[in-house]
């Protein structure tokens, strides 16, 4: 296969506006989906509701360090047969229609606004603005397979398969900078980063099962099952028996004083 | 453990793998690898960067991450698509040409 020679103006004016195009819209649309994210309200009740779930997990599983009391009196809050908070609540199971509820189907528009339209537009305004262009090779050889997607708008069947034409050297960017999104725009706006943080801080919290009474019954069956087992039992054994200089000192000064 | 703390631990450590994969590909590109090399080039980096972190680690790693395997395989697939991106960028402004 012969090697190609490639004007250095398609260098110029081709290869270097994709991807220049490609990382500039994506930073414009971070910036449009940011300005255009609703807030998301939270009913009380269900942030009641995973607020118990929660507690019940950690009782779960750190209340081998409460004493066995505490811990009987934590579980039969929860598990009671007849007042416990598992039993007693009964919760309607929700379930959102998103064709009737109207926020809903707002976020679903603006999601695709934000991200499907633009990379059509973009996309075709590059097929039409820098079409049948040979743009670069890629430095692997690879199978016939990859020549529809990689040359896609270059038609030629001669042509070896690790060219890369105008239109998939765009994709080939829309997929290959998504990470850099993360590296970029965490680095640039530390604000959205803390937002983001504190969203998964509170996630717990907000992302409720869309059936709380279903994960109250599993909750409740998990504490159920669990039985107290105190990690201190052997502490003050434990303590004594320490390779600690300041203990080592005390025990010493005891053994002269006797 | 801390869910949360694990959580920020996974991010800075696909920060790292990101920032890493992105400069370990301008370099494969600027040395102007091609096949194979460019791929062994890749993982060769990637396992460098596990081993810096763990290694600031110390032995204490355990504390920093659950598994062992996480350090070197999490999001080793997704920064190859970086390492790629900027592989061929930098090879296709420099050799192709």
């Amino acid at each position: 296969m012969a090697e190609l020679l490639l004007d250095s103006d398609i260098r110029i004016w081709v290869f270097l506006p994709i991807v220049l195009i490609t990382f500039l819209v994506g930073i414009i649309r971070h910036y449009v989906a940011t300005l255009m994210t609703s807030e998301k309200t939270v009913e009380i009740q269900q942030i009641k509701d995973s607020q118990a779930l929660i507690r019940s997990r950690m009782l779960r599983e750190n209340g081998k360090f409460l004493p066995r009391a505490s811990f009987e009196m934590r579980k039969h809050y929860f598990n009671n047969k007849d007042d416990g908070y598992f039993a007693t609540q009964k919760r309607e199971p929700v379930v959102k229609n998103p064709m009737t509820d109207p926020t809903m189907m707002a976020d679903m528009m603006k999601g695709n606004v934000t991200n499907v339209i633009p990379m059509i537009v973009i996309g075709g305004w590059i097929n039409w603005a820098f079409s049948g262009f040979l743009t670069t090779k890629v430095p692997f050889p690879l199978t016939l397979r990859f020549k529809p997607m990689l040359q896609r708008g270059v038609e030629l069947s001669a042509l070896d398969a690790s060219w890369v034409s105008s239109a998939s050297w765009y994709f080939l960017n829309v997929f290959g900078l998504r990470s850099m999104y993360n590296l970029i725009l965490g680095q640039d706006n530390a604000a959205d980063q803390t937002r983001m943080m504190q969203d998964q801080m509170t996630g717990a919290a907000m992302g409720m099962p869309p059936d709380p009474s279903k994960a109250f019954k599993a909750e409740w069956e998990a504490l159920e099952i669990s039985s107290h087992k105190w990690a201190l039992e052997q502490i003050e054994d434990e303590l004594v028996n320490k390779n600690d200089p300041l203990l080592e000192n005390v025990r010493a000064q005891r053994n002269r004083n006797l | 453990v801390n869910e949360g703390a694990i959580r920020q631990n996974a991010a800075i450590l696909d920060y790292c793998r990101t920032s890493v994969s992105c400069l370990a590909g301008v370099t494969a590109g600027i040395m102007g690898l091609t096949g194979l090399y460019g791929f062994i080039f890749y993982f060769l980096t990637a396992g460098m960067m596990s081993m810096m972190l763990l290694t600031k680690a110390g032995s204490s790693w355990k504390k920093f991450f659950s598994s062992w395997s996480v350090l070197f395989s999490s999001g080793l697939f997704g920064g190859l698509f970086t390492y790629i991106l900027f592989w061929t960028f930098l090879y296709g402004m420099v050799h192709v040409y």
